[in-house]
């Protein structure tokens, strides 16, 4: 039963193949690219199938440059990098859309998996997001081919790689994000009114208590470069070939995110170490409390201090100090 | 030393004879002082009285020529020497208070016919000015919290690495100098809030002209105070002394921080100064406030307050934000916006992003540069936050700030160092204090003694909060803690205090104190090599090439080239020009004949490169070669991109398998030219690098531009001399485009003339047919 179908369907194809061959003689230069004007006039990113991918790309005489992103947006194929990709694309072909230097020299296209398959056989294709620009003479290069595995596809780039192909300076547009700000403004209004439905008992922001923790904990973050992970990235912990795991980075140059914790857990103690002494010496409370604090706070500060000093000991090459640990 | 110096400083405030506390405190800060200079040292007993680095050689050389030619010719210098063919205003973009500082002690030292030469004047000028910084955070000290923690925060930051850091002997630098001025107009600013007089806001102000003069940093200080104000006001702490002392400080520092050329209208021009103009503003606008609540009931003056307050910040915000837009005041310049959006350079400018000052910091800077007062600042931040008062909180916003700067740049734990000491030296003065005191019946802290001498509105304790029960002190006090345990903390702390002065002394001795121009290397049995080779081929461009002659080599021997060759250079350190240093770095990361055209467009006689292969130095060009290909990337996107020296799998490689394009630009060929044939020793095979631990990829090549000039004795500098037009092997023009020189002679041989024979000539026989003899 089934086999019929098929050759049906086959049949079907060839069919039309031959009348989409017999059509596109009929095609010139002008009308294609009219029909692409028009539809990009709809819309920014055109949507390609197998058979406008022919039409409008394969078709030999062409003065204008396509970008096509390769991509498989269908559910089923659960690829989240292609929808950021398609958001950073949309951007970019948007911009170019409404810029100034709108043309029909470049248009902006998008090839899915399940409508175009035979366009990614017919490319060797078996990834997505892929991002290729067609040039109007000859056939792609490999630099044609963007390498998003090395810079990304953040719209910014993608603008910088079609400028640097096509000459087609985009300035990409973010259509502006206003999560941030709204949050922003959602915080500060959460925080009015708290303070409005307390304003008989507005005590608390006098808790120097409150202030001091705040104050302490932003420097325990800061001098454990928290700031460094914010920027730089870097693994939890480090893992080599052999499944050893490693919590402190070898170098002087780097840290791991659990590094900076153990850091900043030390530094703390030290810190709550110098404070029981202190408020042990101070003279408050019986003499017995005042004596265990003391003793905690002397052991807080000498032991965690050399613990400290022996992380440190680990990433200097030929330091010699230490203090009661190696 | 000064660990030894500071256990003295308990006893000088239990109250003694103030003649023997003052005597204390005078023995305490010479020696912090005696052990800081001395510290700063290493340098000059280990190599010579030298300038070390890049930046301190332009600083020495428009030193130097301003003794030589006067401070006005050196105000209206034009330095043709620098940035060819733009050249420098110098006058107009330096900072001239380190300049004006080492010059008149010079003058001054002449005077009294002590004949020093002004190299070392300025070698010495950071370990001496590192002295008074101790002496002016003592009094900072002494100000916000007791003398016995100003001695402390003295002693620290005396022998601290993160300022010894910026102020060895040799290392001729604005921030040498500026530290001392950044914590004396803090002092004095702290005393202008604390007493409200003219007087001490106008000697704040004058200090802050010096810090102005100084270094770009007093940015710092115009935002500090502000926010110190403005927190004042949000506390409800608002007094007519902070209005006195405000308001004085910022029109008279204001005026004279536009006295300095480089500096200009700046003050009123760019974002970063506007905070301190709006809390002006908003001062006089709070001020007027209570000058109507003299005048109304309070309930009408409540409702005013809030309106009023909130009207005035907002009118004040936006006319800001309203002439930013407009176009009268400059935004935020890249440099300072980096700190918000730690982001930002990394994309937009790659010349900020490339210095590694600029980097953020590790937890291991931190503990490298601070020890342990990173580990005990916090506690003396609690007790601040913990007692706080007007000037206090000055001390807190101070820490806030600069720790989080600190946290983005690695540069700027130079200003949270002083600051780290100060808070420090409060947590350690106020943990000895109490257990070094012989019994506790003796007095209640020193610190809340102070605080009741000072008038301020205690608005955050409660009324019944403070006053503590009588009997209960009394009863505590016959119990201690027992003085066994007493004495082994303080052993413990005085410990810990030693580590840190040896851990400062070993810092100083192993990371700050290599000149860098002169390195040395250390052998298995500890003997030591000097290697010289800088020196040694600034020298031979300064005695073998001609006066005019432009060099051209990455911006970072710039100012050594000019400070010690003597000759042109093409950029410098001073990076102010972009797309000039991305000219340079097209030219180094194009190949040799595309280098050529920018090379004779910007008429270079030589090129200098650092090469690190031969001894294993990392700092060299080909490790910097990236950021060239960045910095020309982002001027010139058509010719030069970064992926292209990349092998296919994204790796930077130098051998075989690296890029094509690496392997043929000119960087690549002028570091390794040769180098295929040197054998290092006979474990590696021939052209192994051992900075990068390769074989280079590219071994047997000849230079068609240029021709090697010079090589220093570790090939660590290698010079080369870019040939002129008719030197080279010119590459060969196609026929048809050859033009041939019209001369002239005519040769004799003229076709007439010459007896020629005719090949294949046809044979012509009578009566036969036309045949060739074949």
């Amino acid at each position: 039963m089934r086999a019929p179908w098929c050759i049906l369907a086959m049949l079907l194809y060839t069919f039309c193949g031959v009348t989409d061959t017999q059509k596109r003689p009929g095609t010139t230069l002008a009308e294609r690219v009219q029909q692409l004007t028009d539809m990009s006039n709809k819309r920014a990113v055109l949507r390609f199938n197998a058979n406008k991918f022919r039409d409008f790309v394969k078709a030999t005489p062409r003065n204008y440059s396509v970008v096509i992103m390769f991509t498989a947006m269908a559910p089923q194929r659960q690829c989240q990098v292609c929808r950021h990709a398609s958001d950073e694309y949309t951007i970019v072909a948007n911009s170019f859309r409404y810029s100034q230097s709108y043309s029909n020299k470049l248009f902006f296209a998008v090839v899915d998996f399940d409508e175009g398959s035979d366009v990614f056989q017919m490319l060797r294709l078996n990834t997505a997001p892929v991002f290729i620009h067609f040039p109007p003479k000859g056939k792609p290069k490999n630099a044609d081919t963007m390498d998003i595995q090395r810079i990304g596809f953040a719209a910014e780039t993608l603008a910088k790689w079609i400028a640097e192909r096509t000459d087609v300076q985009i300035r990409v547009f973010r259509p502006p994000n206003y999560s941030g700000t709204l949050a922003l403004i959602v915080l500060f209004g959460i925080v009015a009114a708290f303070l409005y439905l307390r304003r008989n008992n507005l005590e608390f922001l006098y808790n120097k208590n409150m202030w001091g923790m705040g104050a302490l904990f932003f420097c325990f973050a800061m001098t454990s470069g928290q700031m460094w992970n914010h920027i730089r990235g870097p693994p939890f912990i480090h893992k080599n070939q052999n499944g050893q795991i490693a919590y402190v980075h070898g170098s002087s140059q780097g840290q791991f995110v659990l590094e900076t914790y153990i850091v900043m857990f030390l530094n703390a103690a030290v810190v709550l170490g110098m404070i029981l002494l202190t408020e042990a010496a101070r003279g408050k409370g019986d003499p017995k409390k005042r004596k265990i604090f003391a003793v905690a706070g002397l052991i807080l500060v000498s032991v965690f201090f050399s613990l400290l000093l022996s992380v440190f000991r680990t990433k200097t090459q030929g330091y010699p100090y230490s203090f009661l640990f190696k | 030393m000064v660990q030894a110096g500071s256990k003295k400083a308990p006893p000088s405030k239990i109250n003694s004879k103030a003649g023997i506390s003052s005597l204390i405190i005078f023995v305490v800060l010479l020696l912090a002082w005696i052990a800081g200079f001395s510290s700063r040292l290493f340098a000059v007993i280990r190599f010579e009285s030298i300038i070390h680095e890049f930046d301190p050689w332009f600083n020495y050389r428009a030193t130097a020529y301003m003794v030589k030619h006067g401070f006005y010719n050196f105000l209206n210098w034009f330095d043709e020497r620098a940035w060819y063919p733009l050249g420098r205003i110098v006058g107009g973009t330096v900072y001239p208070g380190l300049m004006l500082t080492s010059g008149s002690i010079h003058y001054l030292l002449h005077l009294l016919h002590i004949n020093v030469h002004i190299r070392d004047v300025c070698v010495f000028l950071a370990p001496i000015f590192s002295g008074l910084t101790s002496i002016s955070t003592y009094f900072l000290t002494k100000e916000l919290w007791s003398p016995g923690a100003g001695l402390f925060a003295a002693c620290f930051i005396a022998i601290v690495p993160g300022y010894i850091s910026r102020s060895v002997a040799g290392s001729y630098d604005n921030e040498g100098i500026a530290i001392f001025a950044l914590q004396f107009t803090y002092f004095l600013w702290i005393k202008a809030v604390k007493t409200g007089s003219v007087f001490w806001a106008v000697a704040a102000s004058l200090s802050y002209f010096y810090m102005v003069s100084a270094w770009g940093g007093y940015v710092f200080i115009i935002n500090l105070i502000p926010l110190h104000v403005f927190v004042l006001l949000l506390m409800g702490r608002f007094s007519n002394r902070v209005f006195t002392s405000y308001t004085t400080f910022y029109i008279l520092g204001l005026i004279f921080s536009m006295q300095i050329p480089f500096v200009g209208f700046q003050p009123i021009r760019t974002s970063e100064h506007m905070a301190a103009g709006g809390v002006f503003a908003l001062m006089f606008a709070v001020a007027f406030l209570k000058y109507l609540q003299s005048m109304m009931s309070k309930s009408e003056f409540k409702t005013l307050v809030v309106f009023g307050g909130i009207a005035s910040a907002a009118v004040v915000f936006l006319s800001v934000v309203l002439l930013t837009y407009a176009g009268y005041v400059a935004p935020w310049s890249g440099r300072f916006y980096s700190l918000w959006d730690t982001g930002y350079a990394k994309i937009h400018i790659p010349i900020i992003a490339s210095v590694s000052e600029h980097q953020p910091t590790t937890w291991f800077s931190f503990f490298f540069d601070l020890h342990i007062l990173v580990a005990t600042f916090p506690a003396g931040l609690w007790y601040t936050i913990k007692n706080i008062n007007d000037e206090r909180v000055f001390v807190v916003l101070y820490a806030l700030s600069a720790v989080y700067f600190a946290g983005v740049m690695v540069r700027l734990m130079l200003t949270l160092t002083p600051v780290v000491c100060i808070l420090s030296g409060i947590a350690f003065s106020g943990l000895l204090e109490l257990f070094l005191r012989e019994d506790d019946s003796a007095r209640m802290e020193e610190s809340e003694e102070e605080e009741q001498s000072t008038p301020s509105k205690r608005m955050y304790d409660k009324a019944g909060r403070v006053p503590k029960m009588k009997h209960e002190q009394s009863k505590d006090t016959s119990d201690g803690i027992g003085p066994n345990l007493r004495s082994i903390v303080t052993v413990v702390v005085l410990l810990l205090l030693m580590l840190f002065a040896v851990h400062c002394t070993w810092v100083t001795s192993n990371a700050y104190s290599s000149p860098s121009i002169v390195l040395a290397s250390y052998g298995n049995d500890g003997t030591r090599q000097i290697l010289d080779d800088f020196r040694e081929a600034y020298f031979w461009l300064s005695q073998n090439t001609a006066d005019e002659a432009r060099v051209m080599s990455w911006w970072d021997y710039g100012y050594q080239i000019a400070g010690m060759a003597n000759r042109t250079t093409l950029v410098d350190n001073n990076t102010w020009n972009n797309s000039h240093i991305a000219l340079v770095g097209k030219a180094m990361s194009s190949n040799e004949s595309a280098a050529y055209d920018i090379m004779t467009a910007l008429d270079v006689d030589y090129v200098l490169v650092i090469f690190g292969g031969v001894i294993g130095y990392s700092g060299d060009d080909i490790n910097k070669f990236l950021w060239m290909v960045r910095i020309a990337e982002g001027e010139h996107p058509k010719d030069i991109r970064e992926s292209d020296y990349f092998t296919e799998q994204g790796e930077f490689r130098i051998d075989a398998e690296g890029s094509p394009t690496l392997l043929d630009c000119l960087m690549y060929k002028l570091s390794y030219y040769r180098f295929g044939e040197l054998k290092l020793d006979y474990r590696t095979p021939a052209g192994f690098d051992r900075t990068r631990n390769a074989v280079i990829g590219h071994k047997d090549f000849q230079l068609t531009y240029l021709e090697e000039a010079y090589t220093t004795e570790h090939w660590l500098v290698r010079v080369y001399r870019v040939k002129k037009p008719d030197e080279f092997n010119r590459p060969r023009i196609p026929v048809a485009n050859r033009v041939v020189k019209s001369t002239n002679y005519v040769s004799k041989k003229n076709t007439k003339r010459k007896k020629g024979l005719i090949k294949n000539k046809p044979v012509i026989v009578k009566g036969k047919r036309l045949s060739s003899r074949q």
